[in-house]
Parts: structure tokens; C-alpha cells; sequence
């Protein structure tokens, strides 16, 4: 890891912990979790875990969880990304310096 | 210094919420079906399915009503199902006439 890559996780670090502090965190967290509800998404990939738990014959979190996750970012809604995305930006305009 | 913008940042904040909640799916799903597995071992499976709707979910026909008996406590006597209310509102009514 290059100096400056551990800097900017640094700095990630830093944006997400003023998020989680002003409270803006839970809020979009809580959106996420709402527009996803809506869409169906929750029951897709609680389905799609059951799926890969018959086909693999295998309770093993690792494994599933390598199964399904790729699939599950992939079955998000093109508008429920978008408008998260644009809630997370919002906020970051709000304290980041950007030139 | 490497390229980090408020798109680069909110894309991974953006993945983090994602993966957890994933996370959190998958362990919830894996663990409970652990436990069924372990709680009921070779007599597990699922329930019957069939696209038509003709059969329940133990894979069977719809009993009829009609051929089903049911005990009256009160007289004795073995009464058909679908009359039982029928037959109860009689034989409860009767003594006190
Ligand atoms: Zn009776």
C-alpha cells in the first residue's frame, strides 16, 4: 500500500465518521434499506440465498456469501443506486472542499 | 496522491452500506437453515409445490368434507363434518326442551 492510498482511506475514514456523528449516516442508511424493501429486493436475495444453499448443498456463510453477493449489487434498481448515490453526494458537498 | 472524489466516495460508502446489508441477509438465511437442518435432520423437506393448485402442501388431494367424521361428545354418535353444526345446534338444544 503506497503512502497516498493509505491516505485517502484515511480521509474515507474520516467523511464517514462525521456522516455516522451528524447523523446523516443513519439516514441514508435507513433509505437504502426503505427503497430496497419497496423494490422487492430483501425477498430477491433472501431467495437467492436459499437457492445457492440447495444448489451448493451448503450451510457455509463464506461460501454462500461469495455466491450471492456479486448477483446481489447487480439486482439493485438502476434508481434506488442513483438516488442513494445523489443523497451521499448531497451531503459530501456539504463538508468537502472540492476544487 | 490517488484519485478520490465525492464520486469515489460515495461509491464506496454507497458499497459499504450494500455489502453489509447483504452480509446481514445471507448470515440470518445460512444460520436459520442450519438450525432446521440440525433440528430435523433427514425429515426435512420442503413443502409440496404444484403450479395448478390441485394438491396441498403434503402433495395430497382436497378430502372431502363428506367423508370426514367427527365425535359428538354429547349423544355418542359419529357425525358427518360438514353437518356437525348443524347436528350440534339440535343435540345441544334437545334436553332442555
Ligand atoms: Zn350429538
Amino acid at each position: 500500500m503506497t503512502s497516498s492510498d493509505s491516505r485517502s482511506l484515511e480521509l474515507k475514514a474520516q467523511i464517514q465518521q462525521y456522516l455516522v456523528q451528524s447523523g446523516n449516516y443513519e439516514i441514508i442508511s435507513s433509505k437504502l434499506t426503505q427503497m430496497l424493501l419497496e423494490d422487492g429486493w430483501m425477498d430477491e436475495v433472501k431467495r437467492l440465498t436459499n437457492e445457492e444453499i440447495k444448489s451448493n448443498d451448503s450451510t457455509n456463510f463464506t461460501q454462500i456469501l461469495a455466491k450471492v453477493e456479486p448477483q446481489a449489487l447487480e439486482m439493485v434498481s438502476d434508481s434506488t443506486r442513483n438516488n442513494v448515490i445523489n443523497q451521499i453526494r448531497q451531503f459530501l458537498g456539504e463538508i468537502v472542499d472540492t476544487e | 496522491m490517488s484519485q478520490i472524489t465525492v464520486e469515489s466516495v460515495s461509491q464506496s460508502i454507497y458499497e459499504n452500506l450494500l455489502t453489509t446489508l447483504i452480509q446481514d441477509i445471507v448470515s440470518r438465511t445460512t444460520t436459520e437453515e442450519q438450525l432446521l437442518r440440525a433440528r430435523y435432520n433427514q425429515s426435512l423437506s420442503p413443502y409440496y409445490y404444484e403450479k395448478s393448485g390441485a394438491l396441498d402442501i403434503h402433495g395430497n388431494p382436497k378430502q372431502q368434507d363428506s367423508s370426514v367424521y367427527v365425535h359428538c361428545d354429547r349423544c355418542n354418535r359419529d357425525v358427518s363434518a360438514n353437518r356437525f353444526a348443524a347436528h350440534v345446534e339440535r343435540c345441544l338444544t334437545r334436553g332442555r326442551r
